[in-house]
C-alpha cells in the first residue's frame, strides 16, 4: 500500500502525470471514466459487477461444496424455473401485498401520531415514555402473542409490519418538525398565517426532508420484518420460500430469495423513494438550505 | 399620523439555568410616523433585535406598550411584515408562491394576487423569476424577494432586521440604493434595525441610537439629507459625514462608558440575531 502511494505523492509535487488522473494524462481516460459514472445503467448496475464476479469466482473455484454454495448460473436457472411454474410471481405478489398493507397502515397511523406528538407539548409529555417503552419491545418479539391473537394470517404480518414502521416514522416526524427554522414560522405568522396554515404550509413541508428519511428507514425495517414474519408465520411469500427451501435442502432457492429481496428493495428505492425525494426536497434546495441553517 | 408608537418598553429575561434576571431593554420610547424610514442603531448585543421582535409580536414585553396603527400589539400579524436577516423564504415555494403568501392567507382571489405579485416583483427587479425557487437566486435577489413578499402584503409598517448583514459588501450597496428607491417611490413605513452606521444614515429619515444593554434611547438623530439618495452623491455630502460622525461618537461614547463601568451585562438569551 505504502509503496504504491508514495510515488504518487512524489509525482504530485513534480508536475508529471499522477496515477489517478492528475496532471496531463487526466484528459481522455478520466473523461471516459466520468462519462461512464454518469450513465444511469452503469451507476445502477456497475457497483454489482465486482460482487457478482467474486461470487462467480468462489463458485468456479469450488471453495465451498455445492450443497452449501451455488453460483450465479444455478440461481439464474432456478429463477427461470420458478418463474415458469408461477411460484415466484405468486410468492412475490403475496409478499408485496403484505408490505403494501403494512406500509399503508403504518403511514396512516405513524404520520398523524408523529405530528401530534411533535406539535403538542402535552401529547408529547404523555406519549414519549410509552413510545420509548414500546420501541424497545422489538417487532419480532410481538409475534408470539400476535399469532395467538390473529393466527397465521395476513393480520398478524400486517401488525408486525405496522409496528416496525410506526416508530422510526414518528421519531423522524418529531425530528423534522424540530428542524423547521423558527424564522420560517415567524415569517408566515407575520404575513397573516394562522396556526393551521402555519402547520400545513410551513411545518409539514419543512419537516419533509426528515419525514422522507423516516419513510425510507421505516420501509427498510418493514421489508426486513416482513421476511422474518414470513419465515415464522410462513404460509407463502419470499421469506417462506427461502425457509421452506432450506428445509428440503435446496440452497439455490435460498440464494435466489436473497437476491430477489435485495433487487426488489433496490428497485423500490430507485423507482419510488428516490424520485419522490428528487421532486421535493432536492428541487427545493433544502438539502443545502438545511446545512446552511445548521 | 403615527404608524408605530413604542412607549416605555421594557424587557427582562430570566435565565433558565441560573434563574438570574437579565434586563435586555431598560426603557425605550419613540414613534415612527407614517411613510417614515426609522433606523434603530446600537452596539451589538444591545437589544435592538429584541425591540423588533417585540414589535413583530414574536416576543412579549415585560412592560410598556407597542401600538401599531392605533392597535396595541398582541402576537404577530400581517400589519407588521418582517424582512429577516436570514431571508426566511419558503424554500418549497416558488418566487411567486412566496410573494403571494400573505395575500393567500388573507383570501385575496387568485387573479388579483397574481397581478399584485407581478407588480411587486417588478418593483424589486425580479420580474421573469416568478417560477424559480429561492435557492436558485443569489443572496441579494433572495432578500429583494423578502422585501417584495412583505410589501405586497401592504403592512402598516415593514420591519427589517439587519436585512443586508449577510450579503457581500458590493451587493449590499446596490440593495441599499434599491431599497431607498423603493422607499422614495412608494413611501412605506419602515422600521430598520442595523449596526452599520453608514447604512443607517444613508437610508433613514431618523436614527434611534440605543445605548448598550440594558438599552435606553441615547439619542434620536434627524437625517436631513435630500432625496432621492444615491451612494455616489449622498456619501459626498458634508452633511452625510457630519451625521455619520455624530452617530459614531454617540456609539463610541457608549463604549467608553461601558469600559469604565466594567461589567458587561449578561449575554444570555438576549439577541440571537446580532453578531
Amino acid at each position: 500500500m505504502t509503496s504504491t502511494a508514495s510515488p504518487t505523492r512524489e509525482k504530485r509535487t513534480g508536475r508529471g502525470p499522477g496515477r489517478h488522473g492528475r496532471g496531463a494524462r487526466r484528459g481522455l481516460a478520466w473523461r471516459m471514466w466520468r462519462r461512464c459514472l454518469r450513465s444511469g445503467t452503469f451507476r445502477t448496475l456497475g457497483p454489482f459487477v465486482p460482487v457478482v464476479a467474486l461470487w462467480w469466482l468462489l463458485d468456479a473455484l469450488e471453495v465451498f461444496p455445492e450443497s452449501f454454495f451455488v453460483g450465479p448460473p444455478t440461481v439464474v436457472d432456478k429463477l427461470g424455473e420458478l418463474l415458469e411454474k408461477g411460484i415466484l410471481p405468486g410468492y412475490l405478489s403475496d409478499s408485496l401485498t403484505r408490505l403494501g398493507y403494512g406500509v399503508g397502515f403504518g403511514l396512516l397511523i405513524g404520520l398523524p401520531l408523529g405530528f401530534a406528538v411533535a406539535m403538542s407539548r402535552m401529547v408529547r409529555r404523555a406519549f414519549w415514555p410509552i413510545l420509548l417503552f414500546f420501541q424497545a419491545v422489538a417487532d419480532i418479539a410481538w409475534l408470539p402473542i400476535v399469532i395467538v391473537w390473529f393466527g397465521f394470517s395476513l393480520t398478524t404480518v400486517t401488525f408486525v409490519l405496522v409496528y416496525t414502521i410506526v416508530f422510526p416514522l414518528m421519531l423522524s416526524v418529531v425530528a423534522g418538525v424540530e428542524q423547521v427554522p423558527r424564522e420560517l414560522v415567524r415569517a408566515a405568522r407575520s404575513l397573516g398565517a394562522g396556526r393551521l396554515r402555519v402547520f400545513l404550509e410551513v411545518i409539514v413541508p419543512g419537516a419533509l426532508p426528515s419525514v422522507a428519511g423516516g419513510i425510507r428507514t421505516g420501509l427498510g425495517y418493514g421489508w426486513r420484518a416482513l421476511v422474518a414474519a414470513e419465515i415464522i408465520v410462513g404460509t407463502s411469500g419470499i421469506g417462506f420460500m427461502m425457509f421452506d427451501a432450506r428445509r428440503v435442502g435446496d440452497v439455490s432457492q435460498v440464494f435466489l430469495g436473497m437476491a430477489v429481496l435485495g433487487a426488489l428493495w433496490y428497485a423500490l428505492d430507485a423507482l419510488i423513494l428516490a424520485p419522490f425525494e428528487r421532486a421535493t426536497v432536492e428541487r427545493w434546495g433544502m438539502v443545502r438550505a438545511m446545512e446552511a441553517d445548521g | 399620523m403615527t404608524a408605530l408608537k413604542i412607549d416605555r418598553l421594557n424587557k427582562v429575561y430570566t435565565d433558565t439555568y441560573s434563574g438570574e434576571e437579565v434586563t435586555a431593554i431598560a426603557d425605550v420610547s419613540f414613534t415612527v410616523r407614517e411613510g417614515e424610514f426609522v433606523s434603530v442603531l446600537g452596539p451589538s448585543g444591545c437589544g435592538k433585535t429584541t425591540v423588533l421582535n417585540i414589535v413583530a409580536g414574536f416576543v412579549r414585553q415585560s412592560g410598556g406598550t407597542v401600538v401599531v396603527d392605533g392597535r396595541p400589539v398582541d402576537g404577530p400579524g400581517p400589519d407588521r411584515g418582517v424582512v429577516f436577516q436570514s431571508h426566511a423564504l419558503f424554500p418549497w415555494k416558488t418566487v411567486l408562491g412566496n410573494v403571494v403568501f400573505g395575500l393567500r392567507m388573507r383570501g385575496v382571489p387568485r387573479a388579483e394576487r397574481n397581478a399584485t405579485a407581478e407588480e411587486f416583483l417588478k418593483l424589486v427587479g425580479l420580474d421573469g423569476f416568478a417560477h424559480r425557487y429561492p435557492h436558485e437566486l443569489s443572496g441579494g435577489m433572495q432578500q429583494r424577494l423578502g422585501v417584495a413578499r412583505v410589501l405586497a402584503n401592504e403592512p402598516a409598517v415593514m420591519l427589517m432586521d439587519e436585512p443586508f448583514a449577510s450579503i457581500d459588501a458590493q451587493t449590499r450597496r446596490k440593495l441599499q440604493e434599491d431599497l431607498t428607491g423603493i422607499f422614495e417611490s412608494r413611501r412605506p413605513t419602515v422600521f430598520f434595525v442595523t449596526h452599520d452606521v453608514d447604512e443607517a444614515v444613508f437610508l433613514s429619515d431618523r436614527i434611534v441610537v440605543l445605548s448598550r444593554r440594558p438599552s435606553r434611547v441615547r439619542e434620536i438623530v434627524d437625517v436631513t439629507l435630500p432625496r432621492p439618495r444615491r451612494w455616489q452623491e449622498t456619501a459626498e455630502l458634508p452633511e452625510f459625514r457630519r451625521i455619520a460622525n455624530q452617530v459614531n461618537d454617540l456609539l463610541a461614547g457608549d463604549e467608553n462608558e461601558a469600559a469604565d463601568g466594567g461589567a458587561r451585562a449578561g449575554d444570555a438569551g438576549g439577541e440571537p440575531g446580532a453578531a
